[in-house]
């Protein structure tokens, strides 16, 4: 595996996979597009899309998983050289657990026709994303079971992912609700079981159609799953999503490079800091950064504090969704102490915002170490506590063992990372698998689990916290001297120190602070181990100030799609279970 | 002091807008009709607002309703470290109908506002909403095609609590506001004694009234040090 760093444009023709797809479809049948993602991203025909997908998805060490699904309009894009002429593109991107490889296929299509076939056959986790891809660009998806919108209200009109759709609020009429409006938005968002093809009754008995949510204590959040229910066995369920929808791919293309990192902390709220890191990674890659050891250790060292931080308000809500009243309690108060850490650090609680391209807002204050070290010493106490209290405890034994389980298998067919891949007993952890950011120097485990039911993923994320504090420590004991930033002209916002050396100096300061850095057209990617499972920025810059189009895929949005092939079958109390256990937060499946 | 009063309609048009009710400013004090009628049940009706208004801002109902990040601090400020049951407000309920407060604690969605307002609806009178967070307040960092700016533009909010999210100390404090608009709140005693509006007064802006204090402020501590 290779841990290297790519620095130029680095083109990827020596991946297996492009010889063999070469074999098999013919020299002509593919394109290979130079790009800074790290995977070969190969232009193919839409003819040709489902046996692609298919040889890819059944050769040997397949590629099990449809990681992500979506588009590009391309139609304002200035620099296309050497790339197929296309109006509209739709990528997908697949990720081989066996090869520890991914690839990326990308499909050309143009205005007047905006068809591809469905390849939920394939991949049933591609489900949702058509959906949405139908809901923000407006492709439509031949053989799609229920292409209907997922993001956006049913009585939306366009297509907000379109370059030709407003994109602020404000350029549209001030938001008005009638009393009539209000009764045409709730008949729109009426449950009719036909048009998901389920049946009232069946020859025994009448069906209950219960609407869990959009506002519900166990729902985590502005979260919608409507149940079919035999007594309390659940037949089956349809998760409605988009009550929560910020537009924040939508904002990449208005924000400068620098100011959209505020709105990356927003997308796993529980998560903080380590969401600027995938992004901060991609737009290094583009920029062509090599950050400092310094800055590289101070980034996993908040990261991980953040890990910490979710993974504790996650025990809390998981057993108080058990029915289990006080470990809320005593979860917060160690999210407390975890924030005192951070806000010492950072500066704020929740949102720090606190990468920089090339480094980090600022240095660590002086006495940090003794700070971090109080909150290391306090925490195995406790986490030795909750374990013998709540993970031991019979009624949570009963609640959640061989409840709602999936295997590996199942997982990766959904699109499932994370912990909840890892329970199933899948060793798939980024920070191992693929290094990024110095985690090839950390000492540390990772977890396990064996049954992947929800206790699994319970326990695991406790044993998680215990490696995040050995990383953490390993942090306190040999943070590196040197620079908290980079030494790069395209370091953002640039050092204070060479602006007032003469007026060009302080003209380049002025641009980049008031613009931000240019970065070269080009397309990166980077993944990150996220708290809640595998996180990643896919940013395409055409050489301008802001990005050209920002795709986020998040770990929540495919944990929620596979609730139904979970639950069919289960009791209402397994799903409250499976629910808490999943750790979703709904700004990280609707963006 | 003033007070708006809003007064609740028999009939909604169909074009009616949200929130419903016509509101209108009043300078005088109801209470004060009632003394030049008689001084003696002029005392007794303040006597008895006085105590009813004391127990209905120290045993506020939150409804269990969450948007998005606000949501977590806010939830924080329920637990242990922050305690809301100092305030009397720690008596979460999962259902509208008994719930004596909203906090639209998150970013308001254009598909999500149809919802909260069936849900503000559900709420029984006397009921009160607080906004929190700058995305409730105004739409915040989100002008962007799929959020409301501003909670405001169809439920009445009677405290804005700033910051994205705030901390849960401002929660408490937006909280305690709320309670002191509630002290000063001219609401009917029964469906048969006085006036039938309900009188809102018009608390002072925290931001006027702390100012002069504020811009005091020149040097601020250095974030090199802890």
């Amino acid at each position: 595996m290779s841990t290297e760093t790519p620095t130029a444009e680095h083109v990827v023709t020596d991946d297996p996979i492009i010889g063999a797809l070469r074999q098999r479809f013919g020299d002509h049948a593919l394109l290979v597009q130079p790009t800074l993602t790290g995977m070969p991203v190969l232009w193919i025909a839409r003819d040709s899309l489902e046996e692609v997908l298919r040889f890819l998805r059944d050769m040997p060490e397949p590629f099990e998983m449809l990681y992500d699904l979506s588009a590009i309009d391309e139609r304002l894009r200035a620099h296309r050289h050497g790339l197929p002429e296309a109006d509209f593109t739709v990528f997908y991107h697949l990720l081989s657990i066996s090869r520890n490889r991914d690839v990326m296929l990308k499909v050309a299509l143009h205005e007047d026709d905006l068809a591809l076939p469905s390849v939920i056959s394939l991949y049933p986790n591609a489900n949702w994303y058509e959906r949405e891809v139908w809901d923000m660009f407006g492709i439509a998806f031949r053989g799609h079971p229920h292409l209907t919108r997922i993001l956006m209200p049913p009585t939306w009109q366009g297509h907000p992912l379109r370059k030709e759709h407003g994109a602020r609020a404000t350029e549209f009429d001030p938001y008005t609700l009638t009393v009539e409006g209000q009764g045409i938005e709730q008949r729109a968002l009426q449950f009719k079981p036909e048009e998901w093809g389920m049946r009232r009754e069946n020859e025994n008995t009448e069906f209950m159609f219960l609407n869990l949510g959009p506002n519900h204590p166990s729902a985590h959040g502005a979260f919608r799953l409507v149940l079919q229910l035999d007594g309390e066995e659940i037949v089956d369920c349809v998760p409605d999503i988009g009550y929560h929808h910020r537009g924040a791919e939508k904002m990449g293309e208005r924000q400068s490079w620098h100011s959209y990192i505020p709105y990356t902390d927003r997308i796993d709220y529980t998560g903080g800091v380590m969401n600027n890191y995938p992004y901060i990674l991609a737009v290094e890659k583009l920029a062509g950064i090599e950050v400092t050891e310094r800055a590289k250790v101070i980034r996993v060292m908040m990261a991980e504090m953040f890990r910490i931080s979710s993974h504790l308000l996650f025990l809390g809500t998981y057993l108080q969704d058990l029915g289990a009243m006080s470990p809320v309690f005593f979860t917060f108060t160690d999210r407390q102490k975890a924030y005192e850490v951070i806000e010492a650090i950072t500066g704020f609680r929740m949102h720090p915002a606190w990468y920089r391209i090339g480094g980090t807002a600022m240095d660590l204050p002086r006495g940090w170490d003794t700070l971090v070290q109080g909150f290391l010493d306090w925490m195995p106490k406790r986490l030795r506590e909750y374990e013998r209290a709540m993970m031991d405890n019979a009624i949570v034994r009963e609640r959640t063992r061989h409840i709602a389980a999936f295997t590996t298998r199942e997982a990766l067919s959904w699109g499932v990372t994370g912990p909840n891949l890892r329970a199933t007993g899948c060793d798939f952890d980024l920070r191992k698998q693929r290094p990024y950011g110095g985690y090839e120097h950390f000492d540390f485990e990772v977890p396990l689990g064996s049954h992947g039911d929800a206790f699994d993923r319970g326990q695991l994320r406790i044993e998680e916290m215990r490696q995040s504090l050995r990383i953490i420590q390993q942090c306190v004991d040999h943070m590196p001297a040197g620079d908290y930033k980079a030494d790069h002209p395209l370091t953002t916002p640039p050092p204070r120190e060479r602006m007032l050396q003469h007026i060009e100096t302080l003209i380049t300061h002025f641009l980049q602070v008031s613009w931000g850095p240019v970065l070269e057209p080009g397309e990166s990617m980077a993944m990150i181990e996220a708290t809640k499972g595998i996180n990643s920025y896919y940013l395409t810059s055409d050489g301008n100030t802001m990005s050209y189009r920002t795709r986020i895929r998040t770990p929540s949005f495919p944990h929620l799609q596979q609730i139904p092939s979970v639950m069919r079958g289960g009791f209402v109390p397994d799903l409250i279970a499976h629910l808490g256990s999943i750790d979703f937060v709904m700004a990280d499946v609707d963006r | 002091m003033s007070y708006t009063l809003t007064r609740a309609e028999d009939s909604v048009a169909a074009e009616a807008r949200y929130p419903l009710g016509e509101s209108h400013r009043v300078e005088d004090d109801p209470m004060k009709q009632q003394v030049h009628r008689s001084v003696f049940t002029g005392k007794l009706e303040e006597v008895l607002n006085l105590a009813v208004n004391w127990g209905r801002k120290n045993s506020l109902w939150p409804y269990n309703f969450g948007l998005s990040c606000c949501y977590v601090e806010m939830t924080t400020a329920f637990t242990a470290p922050h305690d809301i049951a100092r305030f009397g407000a720690e008596v979460i309920r999962a259902s509208p109908r008994q719930a004596d407060f909203m906090v639209i604690s998150g970013t308001c969605f254009i598909k999500m506002a149809p919802v909260i307002q069936q849900l503000y609806d559900q709420m029984l009178e006397p009921k009160w909403v607080i906004s929190m967070g700058s995305c409730a307040n105004s739409g915040g960092m989100y002008d962007i095609y799929s959020v409301v700016q501003g909670v405001d533009k169809f439920l009445p909010v009677d405290v804005y609590v700033p910051g994205c999210p705030p901390r849960p100390e401002a929660f408490l404090q937006g909280l305690q506001l709320l309670q002191d608009a509630i002290q000063e709140e001219r609401r009917p005693l029964s469906w048969v004694v006085g006036d039938q509006g309900v009188y809102r007064a018009e608390m002072p802006s925290q931001r006027e009234k702390h100012r002069d204090r504020r811009i005091q402020a020149t040097e601020l501590r250095s974030p090199d040090s802890l």
